[in-house]
């Protein structure tokens, strides 16, 4: 019999049990090659047994809450060339059409996360049936790494479930649970996980087929399958929304649809090959290994690397308060109350306090209706946010943040009156975008215990949080709220206290550049234009939209006064706002917006008052005048170690601000075409455009000089 | 014996059924308070021996809904709750086990109170419409189903409405305005009397509400489809009530010769209680301040057709049991369920006529009106059933403590012909 070691093996009463995650302390168990080598030994092994030594194979898990996380993405990351991906695929291949080959009934007994090449081998095999626990999830995620499911997930998953259903898993690399799998024909059947193993052996006399659904739809579904021409009509449909979600900026959802497009109708050997050949492209495509290297970069930021804090006198932060309840205290209330904190909410009115109310029951509302809370768990969490005009109870939280109007003597004076209300081991935060943080702290008996947490408007959509450290913070403070923000499923970045802090440093010069084009007459959509070709979510003054053009141009002020004149302010925003355009809060901004704050055109009106002349730029030329200078920027950041690595800028500007993954980051952006270009165009520009502006830094020369990438300075 | 403290006292605003806080789960009336009161004195969550809180329409959903409040507030799994019924007394019901648990010595945290949403009793199915959907339901064949609903007639379909069959006396047979009527007859109250009253509890509620003497007790309740309005005050007082407004109002109960209107009585309400009561023992352990001690209780009973003489005989035996008299009281919450049983029960205090029908043979003094309910009462306020007996306690509670007074009385009067009465001392100076 075959000696496994990263698989438990063994025959009992002629069913072939194989179990994963046997042997080591990892929660998740991934597919390494030596684990992929055993299970082709036991496979083999079994396919020459007769079916009076074996009867049946099952498939389980020894983990609380893993059956397959998918192949080991280091090891997908250690394919450095098309032909070894292609390579990779097919040696998976090859094992899980010996699974699918096998006489005698296989079943795979799902309990927890089950993804990737862990769903391809569950597919095949002839069953599958999943636990109800909520940690069970199936899905093929590889999409959003840029690549495929090269282990035939592609061409088995439409043989379970209906081709739509199939491309929707696939193309949006979304995850099912239990019941839903079950639903959607993924499963057989759920049961309590503790049943499993028991239920599948009722399987063993079943043949495979798909669950026989009657009714109209199901009539149609069928159809569909086998008829070319509605086949046609949902590969069209599929393709149309893919290039409209990912503006066709993604290589990976198209790959799939060729694939499955073209190798629908064709035998497994050679649209298994067709598959690995489009695998091991992708795996070797720049693209890819930018998304693997923000998936990295996001698993890095789990884990606290900031200045060394002792863990025992760190403390858990479980109950939360929020100072101000506007906007952005109405959203850390609701982030707050989602993670079980039972937040109290304090303002000064009861206007306030419903602003505050409105922000965090319109989030639990929408997941309400979108039928991802009960009524019930939505009164619930809902309800646990306790709105007050007093500072009772606040003995009772670990965690204060204020979010009132960013004023700094104001903050300043709130700080120093809550000291007095809450516990000397709680932990004081500010939600400032803009205000010192240093400044701040001197209002407090106990500074060290404070901190800026600076999230992103509107809360419960923006993954990044800032935290905003200063020369007397303890490093257990700042660990706390690290470990805290993480709790929370967002990601946070450390940052020195300075002006903008990390992500609106990096944003000024972007927008005051696309001000500055939009005044020398460059038409803004042009400017909007070059900005989403290269991938921004939204254009620059789109954004500014967003922000608010008095906000901006107050925090103008505060960069420009800071870092001095190559953040001056093109004096175009100031003008706007002399007009009255505030944005999206009053409905006018560069964009028309309607009643209802749905965007409706650009805004002639001002772009008419505005007098401006009209040049025109090429696409490339506007690109470099809104990209450079960022980039110029994020070098001085590192030089002043506002923050500690390249990561941090590339994390903060993808989660802060939608800087496109498939660059991987301004800074890999930056690498990936080579310091000598980058400051080629800086100086083509400051001749032609502004010395201050686009005069490289030091940073940037001394790269130069050592020939080294920003991630060389890691 | 041991004594017995009051630690902590809050209520939710009181809303006419039908308005603001119509759609609060039930238990979302006491949570939020236990939570508060819990936050307030950083008690630990597994640190509360018993949860009881009053209730007499509870939906079908939560049985027992007193271990769904302690659990949504996040108390321990290991706490013991239960729900107490004593009709307009449960709230009071709730305190008075406490208070035995505690001065037995057999737990040294509790929290007491009471709950209603009177906007969320049932319609239920008349008895017809019950046993033919059970037929129904055992009926096996379709020829066996169709004779069944063959049976069925259309006033089968004419519902129970809780709330109004759970205000009548199934003894007596009278619903309790109609007991209210009675009273006005046998002790000769007036409408003018009653409407007087009536219009008093109304202006003493709107002035207490401008003067903010609400908001130490009040604590407040998200509404609405989105849960995104916030009601700090109560919804009942008017300030706009004036006498000759209330004589205009048609008499509800006895339509052709009666004085009982729905403006000289309380209006069915939803609202919740919350009391923290605590022993000697338990104030040194968590270093807790009281507001108050609860000196005794004692529930009475009487005919349920003079039910509203309840607070008459339930005062009388807690004086007696306390040898205190009605004088020493600085403060008294006589429940307002009717203008005219408040009437006839100050009446009773001082009349010794009036009293012997009762079987009191004493006369207990005049309780001057400047002692009595001087926030207002049920009649502004409303009177959220399972609450109310706490939500007094509550109330007087804090006005003593605002007044540096000694002693105070909650009483109020039980549907099904019964009085509870409770004292506490103000320890908050």
């Amino acid at each position: 019999m075959v000696k496994a070691k990263n698989l438990s093996y063994e025959i009992k009463n002629k069913i072939a049990y194989v179990g994963f995650g046997y042997g080591d302390e990892k929660s998740m168990t991934t597919l390494s090659k030596d684990s992929l080598m055993e299970l082709k030994d036991i496979v083999e092994e079994i396919h020459k047994k007769s079916t009076k030594e074996v009867a049946a194979l099952i498939f389980f898990t020894h983990k609380e809450n893993c059956f397959l996380a998918g192949a080991d993405i280091k090891m997908i990351d250690g394919i450095k060339t098309e032909q070894d991906g292609v390579k990779g695929a097919e040696s998976g291949q090859k094992i899980y059409n010996l699974i699918e080959d096998l006489k005698i009934p296989t079943v795979a007994c799902v309990h927890g996360v089950c993804l990737g090449g862990g769903t391809e081998l569950a597919l095949s095999c002839r069953h599958i049936i999943v636990s109800d626990s909520p940690k069970t999830i199936l899905g093929l995620p590889e999409v959003k790494l840029g690549i495929l499911p090269g282990f035939g997930g592609t061409y088995r998953m439409p043989q379970r479930v209906p081709l739509h259903v199939a491309l929707d898993l696939i193309l949006a690399g979304k995850h099912v649970n239990g019941k839903k799998a079950v639903k959607l024909g993924l499963a057989d059947e759920m049961y309590p996980k503790e049943k499993l193993l028991e239920m599948a052996e009722t399987l063993f006399s079943k043949p495979k087929q798909f669950k026989q659904k009657s009714g109209l739809k199901a009539s149609l579904e069928h159809m569909a399958k086998d008829n070319f021409i509605t086949r046609k009509i949902i590969f069209q449909k599929a393709r149309e929304s893919v290039l409209k979600l990912t503006k066709g900026h993604y290589q990976a959802p198209l790959k799939i649809l060729d694939v499955m497009e073209e190798g629908s109708g064709r035998g497994r050997e050679s649209y298994l090959s067709m598959e690995a050949q489009a695998f091991g492209e992708l795996c070797a495509s720049e693209q890819s290994r930018n998304l693997r290297h923000v998936f990295f970069m996001m698993e890095g930021a789990k884990r606290y690397t900031g200045p060394a804090a002792d863990a025992a006198k760190t403390p858990k932060l479980k109950r939360g308060a929020v100072l101000g309840a506007g906007i952005m205290g109405g959203g850390i209330a609701w982030l707050m109350a989602e993670n079980k904190m039972m937040p109290m909410m304090k303002d000064l009115n009861l206007k306030a306090i419903e602003l505050g109310l409105k922000q965090s029951g319109d989030n639990f509302f929408k997941s309400h209706i979108k039928k991802k809370l009960t009524r019930d768990e939505m009164e619930r969490r809902q309800r646990s946010i306790y709105p007050q005009m007093d500072f009772k109870g606040f003995k009772s939280a670990d965690l204060i943040i204020e979010a009132i109007v960013e004023n700094i003597d104001i903050k300043k004076k709130v700080f120093s009156e809550a000291e007095n209300y809450v516990r000397d081991d709680a932990i004081l935060a500010s939600n400032t975008s803009s205000l010192s943080v240093s400044q701040m702290s001197t209002a407090l008996k106990r500074p060290e215990r404070f901190a800026g947490l600076h999230f992103f408007n509107p809360v419960n959509k923006m993954p990044l949080v800032e935290i905003i450290t200063h020369d007397k913070v303890a490093p257990e403070v700042v660990k706390a709220l690290y470990d805290w923000v993480v709790s929370t499923k967002k990601t946070p970045v450390i940052v020195k206290n300075g002006p903008g802090f990390l992500v609106n440093r990096m944003l000024c010069p972007y927008m005051n550049e696309a001000a500055y084009l939009l005044a020398e007459g460059v038409p803004l959509k042009q400017i909007e234009d070059a900005s989403l070709n290269f991938g921004m979510p939204m254009g620059p003054f789109r954004l500014m939209d967003e922000v608010g053009l008095d906000t901006l141009v107050k925090v103008g002020k505060i960069l420009e006064e800071g870092l001095g004149d190559r953040t001056r302010a093109c004096n175009l925003s100031e003008k706007v706002v002399e007009l009255n355009y505030l944005g999206k809060k009053n409905n006018r901004g560069f964009y028309r917006y309607t009643e209802k704050g749905k965007e409706d055109g650009f805004n002639e009106e001002l772009l008419a008052a505005l007098k401006l002349p009209r040049i025109d730029l090429t696409e490339q030329k506007i690109q470099q005048r809104l990209f450079m200078p960022m980039i110029n920027e994020a070098s001085y950041i590192l030089e002043e170690k506002i923050v500690e690595n390249p990561i941090d800028v590339d994390l903060g500007m993808i989660f802060g601000t939608g800087f496109p993954p498939f660059r991987g980051g301004p800074l890999k952006y930056a690498d990936s075409k080579g310091i000598d270009f980058i400051l080629k165009v800086l100086q083509e520009l400051q001749n032609e455009v502004s010395q201050a502006r686009y005069a490289p830094s030091n940073f940037l020369l001394k790269m130069q000089k050592e020939k080294k990438k920003f991630y060389e300075y890691a | 014996m041991r004594d017995v403290y009051l630690v902590s006292a809050l209520r939710t605003p009181q809303a006419k059924s039908g308005m603001n806080l119509k759609d609060v789960p039930v238990p979302f009336l006491g949570t939020p308070l236990l939570r508060r009161i819990m936050d307030e004195h950083q008690l630990p969550n597994d640190g509360v021996d018993e949860v009881i809180v009053g209730n007499t329409g509870a939906p079908a959903k939560y049985p027992n809904i007193s271990r769904v409040i302690a659990l949504e507030a996040k108390l321990s799994d290991k706490t013991s709750a239960y729900t107490v019924h004593r009709n307009c007394a449960s709230g009071m019901e709730a305190l008075s086990q406490a208070f035995d648990k505690i001065s037995l010595g057999r737990c040294d945290v509790i929290f007491a109170g009471g709950v209603e949403s009177m906007s969320q009793m049932p319609l239920i199915y008349g008895k017809e419409m019950t046993e033919f959907f059970i037929s129904l339901m055992k009926a096996k064949t379709v020829s066996d189903k169709m004779k069944i609903v063959s049976h069925f007639r259309p006033n089968y379909l004419s519902p129970v409405i809780a709330v109004e069959q759970g205000l009548t006396d199934p003894v007596c047979g009278l619903n309790m305005g109609q007991t209210a009527e009675l009273l006005t007859r046998v002790h000769h109250i007036t409408r003018q009397e009653q409407d007087e009253f009536a219009n008093n509890s109304h202006f003493k509620a709107v002035q207490a509400q401008k003067e903010g003497k609400f908001d130490d007790e009040i604590f407040g309740v998200s509404y609405g489809l989105k849960l995104d309005k916030f009601l700090t005050s109560d919804v009942g007082p008017r300030a706009e009530s004036t006498v000759e407004g209330l004589a205009k109002m048609r008499p509800y109960f006895d339509k052709k010769s009666g004085s009982v209107t729905v403006g000289n009585s309380c209006p069915i309400t939803d609202g919740g209680s919350m009391c923290l009561l605590v022993s000697e023992d338990a104030l040194k352990k968590y270093n807790l301040t009281p507001m108050a001690r609860i000196v005794d209780y004692k529930f009475a009973g009487l005919g349920p057709d003079r039910m509203g003489m309840g607070p008459l005989v339930s005062t009388h035996a807690l004086l007696k049991r306390t040898k205190m008299t009605l004088d020493q009281m600085d403060l008294v919450e006589l429940n307002e369920a009717f203008s005219a049983q408040v009437l006839a029960v100050l009446k009773g205090f001082k009349d010794k006529k009036v009293a012997s029908d009762y079987g009191i043979d004493e006369v207990m003094g005049e309780l001057p009106l400047e002692k009595l309910n001087v926030n207002g009462g049920a009649v502004a306020l409303g009177h959220p059933v399972g609450s109310t007996g706490s939500r007094l306690v509550v109330t007087l509670a804090h006005e003593l403590k605002r007044r540096k007074a000694k002693y105070g009385l909650a009483t109020l009067c039980i549907g099904g012909g019964q009085g509870g009465a409770m004292m506490i001392e103000n320890f908050s100076y």
